[in-house]
């Protein structure tokens, strides 16, 4: 309780408490303006918290990430655009509603429902992080580098796009992460003489590279100057007799979205998606779904922002973060010495119960910050798309080298750059570049442990406790899963060539 | 058929499936004990490489329109400017870059560029350099530039 008591002292500091509204604000702006989304919002702000204490700091990015989840609901409700590509499913029935005159209650539901999923996932946070890090303490390095296996299998089988780009992808994180000193034996790997090599690459400048700079470079080859017809809108937030009357929905997208949180490689599109899905089956008034229904809105939303609590129960409890965002803020952590993984409960549990305090505030916040911000949203449109790719070339620049101030950062960070804009127009998925970088060490150091318990035997991992078969069994039913699916679609794929070919042969 | 070959698709397969192989040939020659996990890696990704570059030689690939743009100037200008930080600092190599990135977001009037330049490049650097003391590449030693 003395834990407890004492984080909320921390996060309830006035500059903990100011970089909440700034972050929060900051990150409802930059998710509503499309294509920008959290890992750009992230990006930018990351230099800013260099000079910062930790909670500050992480007040401040944890702000700019919810705050861009439901900063894209808006445009996805104005425009039908959404922000980001977690609001997808917001357009279904928020754009209807916007045309049928009913925006003020759109934008009303869809704040209400991020506020409500968001808070539901924090609590569960509270619970079943410090458990989950409980039970993980029992992980020896086999168990690691099962469940390394694991997340990383995840996050390929269900990233975007071709399974097998995805495992590329996941190689190539894999290796960035191994260039520079070997950390066993010391040796220079893949330095090929240079010495600024030998200190490895680092998180940030290749993410910067890859999702920030890559935008610009997409932005530019695919530009549309026209602006986008604001409507008038306020925001009405529901009433208490409303929220009654639709409280079984809140409850049920608010879970779908905790629990596929907490699953690597998932995400907040994949939860807004599965939660509109359940609607559409059990909402009573699922007749009306696409047609400008509160319901969808309130599936799409209290299910993408639950996301942003639950996936931080693996990536605290266990160091494994569950996608590209969780995984940038994972490396900010550790820019400010938290280091998560089974230790951080134990060894930081103020700073960690601080952090879940910040959630809730920030929370609150963006339910505050809302009605001012929707406003702006008319004016922001009108901003010339140059001052904002000015703006992001500058912040790339800024965050790769203020990391470490390396100047080799800089080019690491040009290069990915160029390397993610040709797999991105390749139909390659990068989550699972940045995610291997973020696994890599651990899937290394945990193999090398094990084969030295092992005395080099690696079938003897099969065995080594009931832990490391039962996931290593999860491994196997996973890649049979992922290869049944491949040969589905293949057949589909197959079967539709087939059934074309006739047809326009009667054509001709 | 060359045609198809030489789709961006298959040529970014197979430039993932070189790079691979000779990333590969460097873990090889390596010492046995810090190449073990690079080299079951690298082996990885060149065998799923090869696949994909099967699977993008297999598919019909839409042509893609042809036509010069000007983005790999853009992405020179970056590489050149990120380059150049080591030596002439940050300030000098951001300022023409940021005017670029601008110019070509068509933001071209006299006034807008120069003013835009100097807020976005000047002003951010000034900003984290000299206020929030986030030390950037300089080119003097005293650091003021």
């Amino acid at each position: 309780m003395d834990v407890i008591l004492a984080a909320a002292g921390d996060a309830f500091t006035w500059h903990a408490l100011l970089a909440i509204v700034v972050g929060t604000w900051a990150g409802i702006i930059i998710g509503g303006l499309p294509g920008l989304g959290s890992v750009v919002g992230l990006t930018i702000f990351l230099p800013f918290t260099f000079g910062m204490d930790v909670i500050t700091s992480m007040a401040l990015l944890i702000g700019v990430y919810c705050g861009s989840v439901y900063g894209g609901s808006i445009t996805a409700i104005l425009i039908n655009t959404p922000g980001t590509p977690q609001s997808a499913a917001t357009t279904f029935d928020g754009y209807p509603m916007t045309q049928q005159g009913r925006v003020d209650e759109a934008l009303g539901w869809a704040t209400f429902a991020s506020f409500f999923g968001g808070v539901l996932s924090c609590v569960l946070l509270i619970f079943c992080a410090p458990q989950l890090a409980k039970f993980a303490v029992n992980f020896g390095s086999v168990e690691v580098f099962a469940l390394v296996c694991l997340a990383m299998l995840c996050i390929v089988g269900v990233s975007q796009g071709s399974t097998l780009k995805g495992l590329v992808c996941g190689m190539m994180g894999f290796f960035f992460s191994m260039v520079g000193s070997d950390p066993i034996t010391g040796a220079d790997r893949f330095t090929f003489g240079n010495y600024s090599l030998s200190a490895g690459l680092t998180l940030i400048p290749v993410v910067v590279g890859a999702f920030a700079l890559s935008e610009v470079f997409v932005r530019f080859a695919t530009r549309d100057d026209e602006a986008a017809k604001i409507p008038e809108a306020r925001l009405r937030l529901p009433g208490l007799r409303e929220i009654v009357r639709r409280g079984i929905e809140l409850i049920r997208g608010s879970f779908i979205g905790s629990f596929v949180g907490a699953l690597p490689g998932t995400g907040a599109a994949a939860a807004a998606f599965i939660s509109y899905a359940s609607a559409q089956k059990l909402s009573p008034r699922r007749a009306n779904l696409g047609k400008g229904e509160p319901d969808g809105i309130i599936a799409s939303e209290s299910s993408n922002n639950a996301v942003t609590g639950s996936s931080f129960i693996p990536t605290l409890a266990l160091g494994i973060p569950g996608d590209v965002v969780t995984a940038m803020m994972m490396g900010a952590m550790v820019i400010h010495g938290i280091t998560p993984g089974v230790r951080l409960m134990a060894d930081q549990a103020q700073t960690v119960y601080s952090l879940f305090v910040v959630l809730i505030i920030v929370n609150v916040a963006m339910l505050i910050l809302s009605k001012p911000s929707i406003g702006l949203f008319r004016y922001l449109f009108k901003l010339p798309q140059g001052y904002v790719m000015g703006g992001i070339v500058m912040f790339s620049f800024i965050g790769a080298v203020s990391v470490r101030g390396n100047p080799l950062d800089l080019i690491v960070m040009a290069l990915t750059g160029v390397l993610a804009y040709v797999l991105r127009r390749g139909g390659y998925p990068l989550a699972p570049l940045v995610i291997g970088m973020v696994l890599g060490p651990e899937l290394e150091s945990s193999l090398r442990r094990g084969l030295l318990i092992s005395r080099g035997d690696f079938f003897a991992f099969f065995t080594h406790s009931g832990i490391a078969s039962f996931l290593f069994v999860l491994i196997g039913l996973f890649v049979v899963w992922t290869l049944w699916s491949s040969f589905i679609q293949w057949r589909q794929h197959v079967n539709a060539r087939a059934d074309a070919v006739p047809s326009s042969g009667n054509r001709q | 058929m060359l045609a198809s070959l030489i789709h961006p698709r298959v040529l970014t397969a197979l430039m993932l499936l070189l790079a691979g192989a000779g990333l590969s040939i460097s873990a090889w020659q390596g010492p046995a004990d810090a190449m073990l996990v690079p080299r079951i890696v690298l082996t990885i990704w060149c065998a799923v490489a090869a696949l994909v570059l099967i699977g993008e030689c297999a598919k019909r690939l839409p042509r893609e329109g042809g036509g010069l743009s000007p983005l790999p100037l853009l992405m020179a200008a970056v590489l050149v400017a990120a380059i150049a930080m080591a030596s002439l600092g940050f300030l000098i190599p951001i300022l023409p870059l940021v005017a670029l990135t601008l110019w070509l977001f068509r933001i071209q009037r006299p006034l807008p560029l120069v003013l835009g330049t100097l807020i976005i490049g000047g002003g951010l650097w000034f900003l984290f350099h000299h206020v929030l003391l986030i030390r950037l590449p300089a080119l003097l030693t005293s650091g003021l530039i």
